[in-house]
């Protein structure tokens, strides 16, 4: 048998809010081929890795204590607010919510739900499916006004079992939220991960992702951002340390006139294969996009990134600049990257570049010309190539020691 | 802009060599089976290892699947509707120029390629290929006295048995891919170049292709050898008469470059491109593979992509011997319905390699144009490095330009760094142009081959000048 | 020996160099002692920063022959940064944007390195503040470079005082600026020029790198070598420059070759 099929048996019934969704997620699976290398999407896949994901049992209840022995987190921020994903056992309304936050209602729920993964066409994708069919649980939450606290959402780890999350914000008009998102993984475990945002007209978030693995943990996080006019959406995300991860972020600029900022970093060592796979795409005039992603590939590690700017004949006056800056690290080590331009409109200032390399020779000799040792100069340089995505996080990130830890690493 | 003329307007010039040249064809019946490459070997009388060349392919051709990946939808051919095999009906073995068929030379005349001694091209030597053979092959004597072989490959594989077999399927494996299985079966015809050690080709080479008839599909073979310390340059241009049906081309080009050899091989595509409505036009999917085997060998693609219905075309470098260097310079113009995926593969096998890859793609009226190439660093490219540089240009906004650069490093050492942008004419730069008195026609094409500057450089002296103009006779008309 | 030699710091001889396979220098020879401040000029390309660069010892530049002795120690096989550690320092002509990289921090591990190797305590993140606020006066730089990235976004001048802050901390025994003066404007030049002047002590040296006399009218050097292909052609005192400014390099390829004729 098939390892979807035999993976769908194992699962409990569809129950509760996603009821419906969980059914058809189970239909689109059983129906689905197994992802396969002749797929473009897939072509760099480790696919034994994903299909590895699929013999873990789906997390069932855990208590705060057992999480707390895996997973060590700083004391939360006074101003801020703080929400652990229990997968399929709390559920989220009966949160005690700050001003400016709450949950959403059943209507709104299923008004908005899955919407933005359906107009970027990737609602039938194998591992937005894989989460549809395992998910019991929904955080769901509308932000009002600007005064709202920072929200920090942890993904904790659970080790052996396979977690899968769902959360859907809203950003009613002029919001503005500054949301802080850390998943961690340890042991042999996997996250799968759907966070859906719209941004209503003028609203502005500021979202930083935080993922570091550990062991043989892996992590499925899909992110599908809807964004309205005169909206700004900034993405800082960190992935590091994991066995197998899969980071897919997905922005549609509904009638463009936006603001987007991606900065991502991946980090991959050891036998790791890391990737990224982004989309943007602007359904409307006049929007703007600054993406950096940088990727660091050390020891016998794997590191991907696919990056597509879609600019269709609507989107004319466009303004979009990618920057793909990998280095690579190892002789044992491979760095794939691919950034892809999709253009139908003239008017338009769009911009790739990608580069490949080790450090920069001129930049080392300039350190050790100051008397610093190469060794230093090394750590220092990496040090800096982070800092310049770790920079754009919000700032409660720095009380987490992950970040510390990572840049500790490279010494 | 109020003042100017509307984009589509200029447009459409026709097709200047559209025309059919009428001459009695000796035609094989259509369709494909193993009957039909014994008969096509049997017609060129070749020898057995060739037949078996034809017929593994055959074998391997019938297992694969034909592509889709590029994403350029395209009614499904049907292979059994192909004519394989089509030959202007000429006396037996024709000992000069002046047996050959005077409406031949004519239609070549009309092409601008004269042929016969008194017109000919000073310092180009052609071999024109007309349909599945070669009709001539000029200034061969010449040639022979420096020792380089310039020939049709039919005339090869008699007289060079052992160069056509060593090379011939050594840089394109016969099961490389659908359309190169299908050519490595069916090929009629197309050139032979053998540079040996330690000459420098005394002439620029060129090859003619000319597509005549509408319903044969052209599939020609070319292989250039240049061996230790030897250089030549290459250049192929092609054409075919307006049908409204659509033809297959499928080609196999191989290049092998020994120690410290240098290929250069530039291309003037300009076969029939459909009308505006998109209908009739050329499938033009080529596979073209340089292997720079020798130290310090060096292959260098330039080419000016105008024509064909959809292009399918990535001439590559397999950077085997050390030091050696690859270059790809490509100007690709699509216009009306027109669909290009186009691009390069650098593969860096060996140290110190370098590769250079300057695109430039213009895209007008509803036509989609793509850059794909490849660009990978293996785990002994130690010190390799690559530059590209991948410019769009789009004119209107029904226009489609993609970028799909696919890089790929396994050794540190090395350096990667690929660029692109994309720009639109701009109504300043045209202003200012306008302003000082240069009319908009002409301001465009300036502006156009201005963008294209750096690929026309590489090309050879007497087709830069062509290019240029070819350029500026497609896009007339289509900026506004 | 002279008593003079005691108290030499650089001493070149036959130096051959070359980068990417090509032949940049071909005999260098130059000595260079305690407290004496040297000028080479020559046109672009005479081989005048390939032997900076050599010096600090740059990775791309192969020495093919000869000897660089430095404090009587062969510096050809030690590495860069241990050259920097002994007191070898170079300003670079075209100093490198480090982004990300804190310039306090870069600073304050190269001063600490520096000073380990003199046999000094290293300074914590307060006592290097301390230093650094009151050597910053020396170039008339504003205290906010010192939280931005390793020159990233510098102007020109931004960068030159950089480079002259970082030799004000480092203390060289032999500095090498390599055209410090090149894109500044007089104000900027002569900030430059006096910090240059403060830190020159008569245990150090200087070679200043340069293309034009207006550096030199700041500074008044000892001795003044031009360069041309690879070899120092003349050597003179500060009226060499003058008359430089005045007639050209031409002039000294045509005095050559009339000696060359006599």
């Amino acid at each position: 048998m098939a390892p979807c099929q035999q993976w769908l048996e194992t699962l409990p019934s569809p129950s509760g809010v996603l009821e419906e969704i969980q059914r058809n997620g189970r239909d689109a699976i059983f129906k689905q081929e197994f992802p396969f290398k002749a797929l473009e999407e897939w072509r760099l896949t480790d696919l034994n890795r994903l299909e590895d994901v699929l013999k873990l049992p789906i997390a069932t209840e855990t208590s705060n204590q057992n999480l707390l022995k895996t997973n060590k987190w700083p004391e939360k921020q006074k101003c801020g607010f703080r929400i652990v994903l229990h997968p399929n056992c709390q559920p989220y309304n009966s949160l005690d919510l700050p001003p400016g936050l709450r949950v959403l209602t059943i209507d709104e729920i299923h008004k908005n739900i899955g919407n933005t993964l359906g107009l970027l066409n990737v609602n039938n994708d194998w591992p937005i499916r894989i989460n549809e069919a395992a998910t019991h649980q929904l955080l769901a939450l509308k932000v009002e006004g600007r005064n709202v606290p920072p929200i920090e959402l942890i993904m904790p780890a659970q080790t052996g079992e396979f977690v899968p999350t769902r959360v859907i914000i809203l950003l009613e008009e002029q919001s503005k939220l500054e949301l802080l998102q850390i998943a961690l993984g340890s042991g042999n475990s996997t996250h799968s991960h759907i966070l859906e945002i719209h941004l209503a007209k003028e609203a502005e978030l500021e979202h930083g992702l935080i993922a570091c693995g550990n062991g043989e943990a892996s992590c499925m996080a899909n992110l599908a951002i809807m964004q309205k006019n005169s909206s700004h959406y900034s993405l800082t995300s960190i992935q590091e340390g994991w066995n197998f991860s899969r980071f897919e972020p997905r922005i549609l600029q509904i009638d463009g006139h936006a603001t987007t900022t991606l900065k991502g970093l991946q980090v991959s060592d050891h036998n790791q294969q890391v990737a990224t796979h982004s989309l943007v795409r602007f359904s409307g005039p006049d929007g703007n996009l600054d993406q950096l992603h940088k990727a660091v590939s050390k020891d016998k590690s794997h590191s991907i990134f696919n990056g597509l700017i879609e600019v269709p004949k609507i989107a004319q006056g466009t303004n979009a600049k990618q920057l793909s800056r990998n280095l690579l690290l190892s002789k044992s080590a491979r760095i794939d990257t691919k950034p892809q331009l999709e253009i139908v409109a003239d008017n338009v200032q769009c911009s790739h570049g990608a580069t490949v390399s080790q450090l920069q020779e001129e930049e080392l000799f300039y350190l050790c010309s100051r008397g610093i040792s190469l060794n230093q100069s090394t750590s220092l340089l990496l040090k800096g190539y982070f800092q310049e995505i770790i920079s754009h996080l919000p700032a409660e990130a720095n009380r987490w020691e992950i970040l510390d830890n990572l840049l500790g690493k490279q010494g | 802009m109020t003042s100017q003329t509307p984009v589509n307007e200029l447009v459409s010039k026709p097709y200047k060599y559209g025309f059919i040249t009428d001459i009695e064809t000796e035609k094989i019946s259509k369709g494909l089976n193993e009957d039909v490459i014994r008969l096509i070997s049997n017609k060129k009388q070749e020898p057995k290892f060739l037949l078996d060349f034809r017929l593994r392919a055959y074998q391997q051709w019938l297992k694969m699947k034909e592509p889709n990946w590029a994403n350029l939808g395209y009614p499904k051919l049907d292979y059994q509707e192909i004519i394989y095999y089509a030959a202007p009906k000429q006396q037996e073995q024709k000992k000069s120029l002046d047996e050959v068929d005077p409406a031949l030379l004519e239609t070549f005349e009309k092409l601008g390629i004269p042929l016969s001694e008194q017109k000919r091209l000073s310092n180009v030597a052609v071999d024109a290929v007309f349909d599945s053979v070669s009709i001539a092959t000029t200034y061969k004597e010449k040639l022979a006295e420096h020792g380089v072989v310039f020939c049709s490959i039919s005339e090869a594989v008699t007289n060079y048995p052992d160069l056509i077999s060593n090379y011939l399927g050594s840089v394109v494996p016969i099961n490389d891919n659908f359309f190169a299985a299908l050519n490595s079966a069916v090929f009629s015809d197309g050139s032979f170049v053998y540079i040996p050690k330690g000459v420098d080709c005394p002439m620029e080479l060129s090859s003619y292709f000319r597509i005549n008839s509408g319903d044969a599909g052209q599939f020609e073979r070319t292989l250039i050898v240049a061996e230790e310390n030897s250089s030549v340059s290459y250049l192929e241009g092609c054409t075919a008469p307006m049908f409204d049906t659509n033809t297959l081309h499928a080609a196999v080009v191989e290049l092998v470059a020994l120690d410290n050899a240098s290929i250069k091989y530039s291309t003037v595509q300009n076969w029939y491109s459909g009308n505006e409505k998109g209908i009739g036009g050329i499938y033009n999917f080529v596979t073209k593979r340089g292997q720079c085997k020798g130290k310090k060998s060096k292959i260098s693609w330039s080419q000016v992509e105008t024509g064909s219905a959809i292009t399918w075309k990535y001439p590559s470098c397999i950077l085997q011997g050390e030091g050696s260097v690859g270059e790809f310079y490509s100007v690709a113009l699509t216009n009306n319905l027109q669909k290009a995926d186009t691009g390069t593969k650098m593969i860096h096998v060996g140290a110190n390699t370098r590769s250079t890859i300057v695109s430039k793609g213009i895209s007008a009226g509803h036509s989609s144009n793509s850059y794909r190439g490849l660009v990978q660093m293996g785990p002994k490219a130690y010190g390799s490095r690559n530059y590209s540089q991948c410019d769009s240009m789009l004119i209107g906004d029904n226009a489609e330009a993609n970028t799909f650069p696919y890089i790929r490093s396994q050794q540190p050492s090395s350096q990667i760094e690929h660029e692109a942008s994309t720009c639109r004419i701009s109504e300043n730069q045209l202003f200012y142009l306008q302003s000082r008195g240069i009319n908009f026609e002409e301001a465009v094409s300036m502006m156009v081959s201005g963008f294209c500057r750096d690929v026309f450089n590489q090309l050879p002296m007497e087709f830069a000048a062509e290019a240029d103009k070819l350029l500026a006779l497609k896009l007339e008309g289509s900026v506004g | 020996m002279t008593s003079k030699d005691a108290n030499l710091i650089l001493e070149i001889s036959d130096l051959h160099a070359s980068v990417e396979g090509q032949k940049i220098l071909k005999g260098v020879n130059l000595k260079i002692h305690a407290g004496e401040i040297h000028a080479i000029m020559g046109r672009n390309g005479s081989g005048k920063s390939t032997l900076s660069k050599v010096i600090a010892g740059h990775p791309s530049y192969k020495v093919n022959s000869g000897s660089i002795k430095y404090l009587n120690k062969n510096l050809i096989d030690i590495e860069p940064e241990e050259r920097a550690r002994l007191g070898v320092f170079l300003g670079f002509q075209y100093p490198v944007e480090i982004p990300g990289v804190s310039n306090l921090e870069f600073l304050r591990v190269a001063t600490n390195a520096r000073r380990q190797n003199r046999g000094e305590d290293e300074l914590d993140t307060f006592e290097f503040e301390d230093l650094v606020h009151e050597r910053i006066k020396l170039v008339q730089m504003n205290p906010s470079f010192l939280e931005r990235s390793v020159n990233e976004g510098f102007s020109g001048g931004e960068k030159k005082r950089n480079e002259i802050l970082q030799m004000a901390l480092l203390e060289p025994t032999l500095a090498i600026l390599d055209e410090t003066d090149s894109g500044l404007d007089i104000d900027a030049l002569r900030v430059i020029a006096s910090g240059v002047k403060q830190l020159a002590q008569p245990d150090t040296a200087t070679i200043l790198i340069t293309h034009y006399q207006r550096l030199l009218n700041e500074i008044t050097p000892d001795y003044v070598h031009v360069m041309s292909e690879g070899k120092i052609l003349h050597t003179g005192r500060k009226e060499l420059a003058i008359e430089l400014e005045k007639s050209g390099y031409d002039w000294l390829n045509n005095s050559k070759d009339l000696m060359e004729e006599n």
